[in-house]
C-alpha cells in the first residue's frame, strides 16, 4: 500500500523506540484512513513526493479525529502523526546538513498564561526573525470576531422587520377589539388599566414566542450541524445555542412585544369613547 | 371596479398597517438581496482582482497558490514560457519577509515583493514614480512603498531607508541595504494596514545577498489574445509536466471551494430564512387582514362580485405590498450592503479592494422572482379563506355580532 503525502506532518514529541525490523508506528486521521480503506495494523508506505524518491514503512497503530478547525473546515483532514525522529529521517533532505535541526513549529505552555506578550517578545529579541505567537488570537486580529459583529448585525436587521410586522399585526389586533375597548372605557376601565392589560398580554405573547423560537432552535441545533458535519467530514460544532444566547433572545423579543402592543393599543385608547363605539 | 382598485382602496384605507407591513417586508428583502449579492460577490470582487494585473496564468511552487515554494530553475522556466507563442508576456515574483528602517530609527516588519515585467496592476501609483521609470532604473535598490506603511514610517517618495531581509525559518545576518523610495502605491491584494514593499528583482537579489539568483516564488504570464488561457496552460504544462499551473479561472474556483464556502453557505442559508421568513409574515398578516374584513368580503360577494374577482383583489393586495416593499429593499439593501460589508473588510490580512457584496443584474432578478413567488404564495391561503366562506351566515354573524 502506497500513499502520498503532500501535506505538513504533525510530530509526536517521544522518541519511538523501533526495531529495525518493525515499521515505526504512525496514527492516521480518520479522513484519511477512510479514503486510503487503511485500517488499524496495515502497514502503509509513505513519501514526501510523488514518485517516492524517500519513503518508508509505517505500521498504522491508531487512527484518531483531528481536532476541528473552524480555519480549515472546508479542507479535507488528510493527515498523518509520527515520532520526530521518524518524521526527520523521513524527510529531511540528506543534502541538507540542517535539515535534522529544523523544526515548522514549537508548541509552549507558559507558567503564567499571562506573560505571553512578554515572552513572545524576549524570545523574539533572542533569536530575530522567529515568530512567537500566542495561540488565542487577539481580538482585533481574530477573524471570529469580525464573524461575530456581522451576524449581530443580520440579527438587528432580522428584529427590525419582525417588530415592523408585529406591529402591523397588533395594530389590526387593536382595531378588532376597539368596541370591546370602547365598552370598557364606558363602564370606568381607565386608559392606564387597558394599557397595563396590553403590556402583560404583549410581554406573555412575546416571551411565549421567544420560547418557542428558542425550543425550534434547539430542536434544529442537531440537524444542523449534523447536516454540516456530513457536509465537510468534520467534527466541528457549527450552531450551538447557550443559555446566554437564549436569554440574549428573551430580552430583545420581550420589550419588543410590549412596545409593539402598547404603541398599537395608544393610537385606540387617544379616541374619543364615542368614536370607539362607533357612535 | 376592478379587483386592481378594490385592493388599491383595502391598502389606502387601512394606512398603518400597510406601511408597517411595507416597511417589514423593505427590510428582509433588503436582508434578501444582500444575501443574493454575498452569494457570489466575493468571487466576482476577487475574479475583478486577479484580472486588474493583466495576467490570466499563474505557475506556483509545490503547496498551491496558498503555500508558496520557491519554483525550481524559475529562470530557465521563464524564458522557455516567453517563447512560447500561446503567450504574450511574462513576469516573475519574488517574496520575501523583511524590515525597513526609516531616518530616526522608525522600524516596521514587511513584506518585500521583487518583480519585473509582472509589476503591471499589481499595484497603482498614487505619488511619485514607478519602479520602470527612468529615474528609478538608475537606482541600485529603488522601493515602491503602501500607503499605511508610508504613513507609520513617516517617509514619502525621496526617502532613504534600510531594507533588511530577513528569509523566514533562517536566522540571518545579512546586512541591510540602502534603498530609496521612489513611489507610494496601492497594492492590490494589499490590506488595510499593508506592510507590502516592492522593488525590481535585481535590487531583491542584491538586498538578499544570495551568491545566485533565487528562485521565484511567482511566475505570471498573459495569454496572447488569439489563444486564451486554456491552451496557454496546456503549452506551458507540455514544458514542464507536474508544474502547477493556475488559469484565472482555476484560482477562483480553488478559491471558491475552499476560502469562500462559508460566505456561500451563510448566503444560501440566510436567503432560505429571509424567503420563509417573508413568506411566513406576509402570509399571516394577509390571513388576520382578511379575517378582520370577512364582513366586508361576504358584503361584496352578496352585491354580486365573483369569487375569482375576490381571489384576484386579495392577490393584488399581496402583490402591492410585497412589491412596494421589494422596491424599496433595493435602496435599503445597497445601503445595509454598505455596511454589513464594511464590517467584513474588518477582517485581518484581507486585501482592502476586496468586497463581499458586489451587484450583478443575476442577483436582481432572482431578487424579483422570488418576490413575486412570495407575494403569490402569501395570498394562497387568504384567497382560500376568502373564496369559502358561507355569505349569508358571515354577514348575519358581522350583524348580530
Amino acid at each position: 500500500m502506497c500513499l502520498r503525502l503532500s501535506c505538513v506532518l504533525l510530530m509526536l514529541s517521544t522518541p519511538a523506540a523501533v526495531l529495525a525490523a518493525e515499521p515505526a508506528p504512525v496514527l492516521l486521521s480518520r479522513q484519511l484512513a477512510a479514503r486510503a480503506h487503511v485500517h488499524v495494523g496495515d502497514v502503509v508506505t509513505l513519501g514526501v513526493d510523488p514518485q517516492g524518491t524517500r519513503k518508508a514503512s509505517f505500521r498504522v497503530a491508531g487512527i484518531y479525529e483531528p481536532t476541528p478547525d473552524p480555519m480549515r473546515f472546508t479542507s479535507p483532514r488528510l493527515e498523518a502523526r509520527m515520532h520526530l525522529p521518524d518524521l526527520l529521517d523521513l524527510a529531511a533532505k540528506p543534502s541538507d546538513v540542517s535539515a535534522r535541526d529544523s523544526l515548522t513549529g514549537i508548541n509552549i505552555r507558559l507558567a503564567d498564561p499571562g506573560e505571553v506578550r512578554a515572552f513572545a517578545g524576549d524570545l523574539g529579541s533572542r533569536v530575530p526573525g522567529l515568530v512567537a505567537r500566542a495561540t488565542n488570537a487577539p481580538r482585533d486580529e481574530d477573524p471570529f470576531a469580525v464573524l461575530e459583529r456581522f451576524h449581530l448585525a443580520i440579527s438587528a436587521v432580522t428584529m427590525t422587520a419582525g417588530t415592523a410586522f408585529l406591529l402591523a399585526l397588533m395594530v389590526i389586533r387593536a382595531e378588532e377589539r376597539r368596541e370591546t375597548v370602547g365598552v370598557l372605557r364606558l363602564v370606568g376601565v381607565s386608559r392606564r388599566t387597558l394599557l397595563l392589560s396590553v403590556a402583560i398580554e404583549g410581554v406573555l405573547i412575546a416571551a411565549l414566542g421567544a420560547l418557542f423560537g428558542i425550543a425550534l432552535a434547539f430542536a434544529t441545533e442537531g440537524l444542523v450541524n449534523r447536516i454540516f458535519q456530513a457536509r465537510y467530514d468534520t467534527a466541528l460544532i457549527f450552531v450551538r445555542v447557550t443559555p446566554s444566547i437564549a436569554l440574549r433572545a428573551i430580552a430583545v423579543a420581550a420589550p419588543l412585544g410590549v412596545i409593539a402592543g402598547i404603541g398599537a393599543s395608544w393610537t385606540l385608547l387617544r379616541r374619543s369613547i364615542l368614536s370607539m363605539v362607533g357612535r | 371596479m376592478t379587483p386592481l382598485r378594490l385592493a388599491s382602496r383595502t391598502v389606502r384605507r387601512y394606512r398603518a398597517q400597510t406601511v408597517l407591513a411595507i416597511v417589514g417586508v423593505a427590510v428582509i428583502g433588503a436582508l434578501l438581496f444582500d444575501m443574493l449579492l454575498l452569494s457570489r460577490g466575493l468571487l466576482l470582487s476577487f475574479s475583478s482582482l486577479l484580472g486588474r494585473a493583466g495576467f490570466d496564468i499563474r505557475i506556483v511552487g509545490g503547496g498551491g497558490m496558498t503555500l508558496r515554494v520557491p519554483i525550481e530553475q524559475s529562470a530557465t522556466l521563464v524564458e522557455a514560457v516567453r517563447v512560447l507563442p500561446e503567450i504574450e508576456r511574462v513576469g516573475a515574483i519574488r517574496v520575501q519577509t523583511g524590515v525597513v528602517t526609516a531616518r530616526g530609527g522608525r522600524r516596521q516588519s514587511v513584506s518585500l515583493i521583487g518583480a519585473t515585467d509582472a509589476a503591471e496592476g499589481a499595484w497603482t501609483l498614487m505619488s511619485g514614480a514607478d519602479l520602470d521609470s527612468p529615474g528609478a532604473a538608475a537606482l541600485p535598490c529603488p522601493l515602491l512603498v503602501g500607503r499605511p506603511l508610508a504613513a507609520r514610517l513617516g517617509v514619502e517618495p525621496g526617502a532613504t531607508v534600510q531594507l533588511a531581509v530577513q528569509p523566514s525559518g533562517t536566522a540571518s545576518a545579512i546586512p541591510p541595504v540602502e534603498c530609496r523610495i521612489v513611489g507610494i502605491a496601492q497594492f492590490a491584494f494589499g490590506a488595510a494596514s499593508d506592510d507590502t514593499v516592492a522593488t525590481t528583482l535585481a535590487s531583491f537579489h542584491r538586498a538578499s545577498g544570495e551568491a545566485a539568483v533565487g528562485d521565484a516564488d511567482l511566475i505570471v504570464a498573459a495569454s496572447a489574445p488569439g489563444a486564451g488561457p486554456v491552451r496557454a496552460v496546456e503549452a506551458i504544462q507540455r514544458i514542464r509536466p507536474g508544474l502547477h499551473v493556475f488559469s484565472n479561472d482555476d484560482v477562483v474556483e480553488q478559491f471558491n471551494r475552499n476560502g469562500f464556502a462559508y460566505f456561500r453557505q451563510i448566503s444560501f442559508v440566510l436567503s432560505s430564512l429571509t424567503m420563509v421568513f417573508a413568506f411566513l409574515l406576509v402570509a399571516t398578516l394577509l390571513t388576520v387582514s382578511v379575517n378582520q374584513r370577512l364582513g366586508e368580503i361576504a358584503a361584496l360577494r352578496a352585491i354580486g362580485i365573483r369569487r375569482v374577482s375576490i381571489a384576484a383583489m386579495l392577490l393584488w393586495e399581496s402583490a402591492l405590498l410585497v412589491g412596494a416593499g421589494g422596491v424599496l429593499a433595493l435602496p435599503l439593501g445597497e445601503a445595509l450592503a454598505s455596511v454589513l460589508d464594511r464590517i467584513l473588510r474588518q477582517m485581518p490580512g484581507l486585501p482592502e479592494q476586496l468586497h463581499f457584496f458586489v451587484f450583478e443584474p443575476r442577483a436582481l432578478v432572482v431578487h424579483v422572482v422570488v418576490f413575486a413567488l412570495t407575494a403569490f404564495a402569501a395570498a394562497a391561503y387568504p384567497v382560500w379563506l376568502a373564496t369559502r366562506l358561507p355569505i349569508a351566515a358571515t354577514l348575519r354573524r358581522e350583524v348580530v355580532g
